[in-house]
């Protein structure tokens, strides 16, 4: 029931061709893992060619979240969806690069906003590319 | 008349533990001074020699004592000083400020340590949330040196600068520093680097117009524009 109650406290929500995550609640190593598959089935299911992460309200990342970050990016690209995270804090950046996680090969963008037209610009010149 | 020897000899022994006693509790003015002279006389004065020369010893080490605590006191000052201007600054020592739209720049200046550059990164990665600039440009053109743990705390500034969201260019780069960080072996070609603070500028500025045209009208904006 407990991680029922969990589960459904992240929302996923795809507008046009993006999923919105935003991150409300703490991270804990389940709700993390659990968010993961969840982010790369809804991919499958809705064809979205890029995500969103918004973690402006996470306070703290371990090792493990950003690990966890960091990986579903790379899952992300290989099913062909681009993986921005948004907002993050400046402790949290100062924490990461200290634990060594300095997320090569992930998108950062200031706000929600600058995130959405990164990934805009991305698929038009992807759709130039492929003419 | 033996008794009266041996009496005698016990009373003095009794005066010198007395002396004795008294020395050891602190009163440096009792002496044995005895007018008899004997065997035990010349103990009697060896007594009050040593006591004369222990007052003496005391109280060299009592005035050296105060002069210990004048300086440590003195040392103690100065030290509170050091710190207040340590504190002055690393205050005054990274303003970051803005400089155009989207462009920040934080211009250093003197010898970086590691106290100084955490302090810097953390005042850059606060403005820049502030703010919501999407280029920084780190102006060492005003850093003598560098050394690893320098070079090491800039390449995190840029490196947590990306996480957020924004690019980080380093600007001025001096000869001598170039020498250094190759000489240190410290890989700065994920870093965006640029001669001159003028460069660094005008790249900024490239970056944002491109940014800008790559930008999509707004339907608010197409809908205004009808409606005018």
């Amino acid at each position: 029931m407990n991680t029922d109650l969990q589960e459904k406290r992240i929302p996923i929500i795809k507008i046009r061709d993006f999923l919105i995550v935003s991150i409300q609640v703490d991270m804990h190593d389940r709700l993390a893992i659990k968010l993961q598959s969840q982010i790369l089935e809804e991919i499958a299911k809705t064809g979205a060619k890029g995500v969103l992460i918004d973690i402006s309200v996470l306070e703290m990342v371990d090792s493990f979240i950003g690990r966890m970050l960091s990986g579903m990016a790379t899952m992300a690209s290989i099913m062909d969806a681009a993986v921005v995270i948004v907002g993050m804090q400046p402790a949290v950046a100062i924490t990461l690069v200290e634990l060594g996680l300095d997320m090569p090969g992930v998108d950062t963008a200031l706000n929600m906003e600058k995130g959405m037209e990164m990934l805009e610009k991305r698929m038009r010149d992807q759709q130039v590319e492929d003419f | 008349m033996m008794n009266d020897t041996k009496k005698d000899l016990k009373n003095r022994i009794n005066h010198i533990e007395d002396v004795l006693a008294s020395v050891a509790a602190g009163d440096m003015e009792a002496r044995i001074n005895s007018e008899i002279e004997d065997d035990l006389s010349g103990i009697e004065a060896a007594i009050d020699l040593l006591i004369e020369d222990l007052t003496d010893e005391l109280k060299k080490r009592e005035v050296m004592q105060r002069e210990v605590e004048d300086k440590l006191a003195k040392i103690q000052e100065q030290q509170k000083t050091i710190l207040q201007q340590q504190q002055d600054l690393l205050e005054l020592s990274s303003p970051v400020s803005k400089v155009w739209d989207n462009v920040l720049i934080l211009p250093v200046i003197g010898t970086l340590d590691s106290q100084r550059t955490q302090v810097m990164m953390e005042n850059l990665l606060e403005k820049i949330v502030e703010t919501g600039c999407t280029v920084a440009i780190l102006d060492i053109t005003g850093v003598p040196t560098v050394d690893t743990q320098v070079a090491n705390h800039l390449l995190k500034t840029v490196t947590s600068a990306r996480l957020l969201g924004a690019e980080c260019i380093i600007s001025g780069i001096s000869p001598a520093i170039a020498q250094t960080i190759v000489h240190l072996g410290i890989d700065l070609s994920s870093i965006r680097t640029k001669a001159t603070l003028q460069d660094a500028m005008i790249f900024a500025m490239k970056q944002n117009k491109r940014s800008e045209d790559s930008r999509p009208h707004s339907r608010f904006a197409d809908a205004d524009e009808k409606n005018e």
